[in-house]
């Protein structure tokens, strides 16, 4: 029962999505490599994927390595691909697939230009391009002195009004507020687009990395830090207004809770990315082991019900990616907030403007 | 094992966030049934409540598929 279940996920996993791949690599080699796997798709390549017709479907990206060599001597190299990497005879690839130096040694930092980095960049530089051209109008008096012109501007009001008053000024404290919506608004925009990239044809999800998220959740997390007030670091590490002995609990905890913020940041924004992608790819999977276990009518059978629920399922990623990119800068302002926050405490420990408006009251 | 692990894992993933966001959402209806004009609120505090709930239900999710994947063996 489990062997059998075992194959059936196997299959699955790394039966291709593309059709005529599938069946000469089943009639002509049998064990040849799978054409399009499960992990394959989501994780990080040396090539940039292209239609089939340019390249035959793989643009390499330049390898860049610090590294040391047996000797002891640091070098910093950089090739145009990997094959181009191997060709010079200082680099060998082990059975694993992963780069070494020929001649002993280790490298110590892999600087190489990868997809999800090319897209990373891409999103980044969308949302770059798309603010400064939008600046360049209001400088020009378009949305100031007459109404916003054409839908790109409009669009981009609504967006940016959007993080400002709803995102920023909701969560921050006013004066402090404004400070921040060119990070967060950044943080909108380029996840958005990374998010969005990834349904487009032969893209990737940038964000379906874990590096990438990470290094997000690391810049809202220094950001958090260096415009933490007083009274944050005093609820770290000296929680007032509670018995001295709870102190030696809650110090610690409040010290976990500075890095499990961004840690969780990150983990949701990639599982989320992730979980679509694998979705998608499961349940396109689902027509070929129908094909493969009952024949090539129950795959057509099940190919109508596949790609129908696939074409909603798009339509789902589309609203999770901007969701996702809303909660991430949403939850940023928060913590962001969070730190930043004034409030005053009296001998007592109460928050000041608790008092006062019970005062009030 | 790893299969059965993932499979088990990820039923009780899926349950548990089931729960969460089904009393999640059912409290922010009540919610905006009798306070219609709080909806807005209602409505953001809600999304970010159910992304905290997301958030550890994917990371099980992740785990399940590392199990399933062998990832780590």
């Amino acid at each position: 029962m489990i062997q059998t279940l075992r194959r059936v996920f196997l299959t699955l996993l790394f039966l291709s999505v593309s059709t005529s791949n599938t069946f000469a690599a089943d009639d002509a080699e049998g064990a040849q490599e799978p054409v399009i796997d499960v992990m394959g798709t989501v994780a990080d390549h040396d090539y940039f994927k292209v239609p089939k017709f340019i390249n035959g479907g793989k643009l390499y990206l330049p390898r860049i390595f610090y590294w040391e060599t047996a000797e002891g001597e640091a070098k910093l190299s950089a090739y145009a691909s990997t094959k181009k990497a191997l060709a010079s005879d200082e680099f060998i690839e082990t059975d694993e697939g992963a780069i070494v130096p020929a001649g002993g040694g280790s490298i110590k930092v892999d600087l190489s230009i990868t997809s999800h980095l090319v897209y990373f960049w891409l999103g980044m530089g969308l949302a770059v391009i798309l603010t400064i051209m939008a600046a360049s109008r209001y400088k020009k008096g378009i949305g100031r002195d007459v109404e916003p012109k054409g839908a790109m501007q409009n669009i981009f009001e609504v967006l940016f009004v959007f993080i400002r008053d709803d995102v920023a000024r909701d969560n921050i404290d006013a004066h402090k507020a404004d400070r921040y919506v060119p990070f967060l608004f950044t943080m909108f925009m380029g996840i958005s687009f990374m998010n969005l990239f990834g349904l487009l044809p032969w893209a990737a999800t940038a964000t379906a990395d874990l590096t990438v998220t990470a290094t997000l959740a690391l810049v809202t997390f220094v950001i958090t830090q260096f415009s933490g007030t007083k009274d944050h670091w005093a609820h770290v590490f000296w929680f007032p207004g509670v018995p001295g002995w709870v102190r030696f609990i809650l110090t610690p905890v409040e010290i976990l809770g500075l890095f499990t913020k961004p840690f969780a940041l990150a983990i949701r924004l990639f599982a989320n990315m992730l979980s679509g992608k694998i979705m998608i790819i499961a349940i396109l999977g689902l027509v070929f082991i129908f094909a493969d276990l009952f024949g090539a009518g129950a795959g057509f059978g099940v190919g109508i019900f596949s790609v129908s629920l696939t074409v909603v399922l798009y339509a789902l990623k589309v609203f999770v990616g901007l969701l996702q990119a809303y909660i991430f800068t949403l939850l940023s302002a928060v913590f962001i907030g969070m730190a930043a926050e004034d409030h005053h405490h009296d001998e007592e420990g109460y928050h000041t403007e608790h008092i006062a408006e019970e005062v009030s009251a | 094992m790893g299969l059965l692990a993932a499979g088990i894992g990820a039923g009780i993933v899926a349950l548990g966030a089931g729960i969460g966001i089904g009393m999640i959402g059912k409290s922010a209806t009540e919610s905006i049934a009798r306070q219609p004009e709080a909806s807005g609120d209602i409505r953001g505090a809600m999304i970010l409540t159910a992304a905290f709930i997301e958030g550890v239900a994917l990371l099980g999710a992740v785990i399940c598929i590392l199990l399933a994947l062998g990832i780590g063996q």
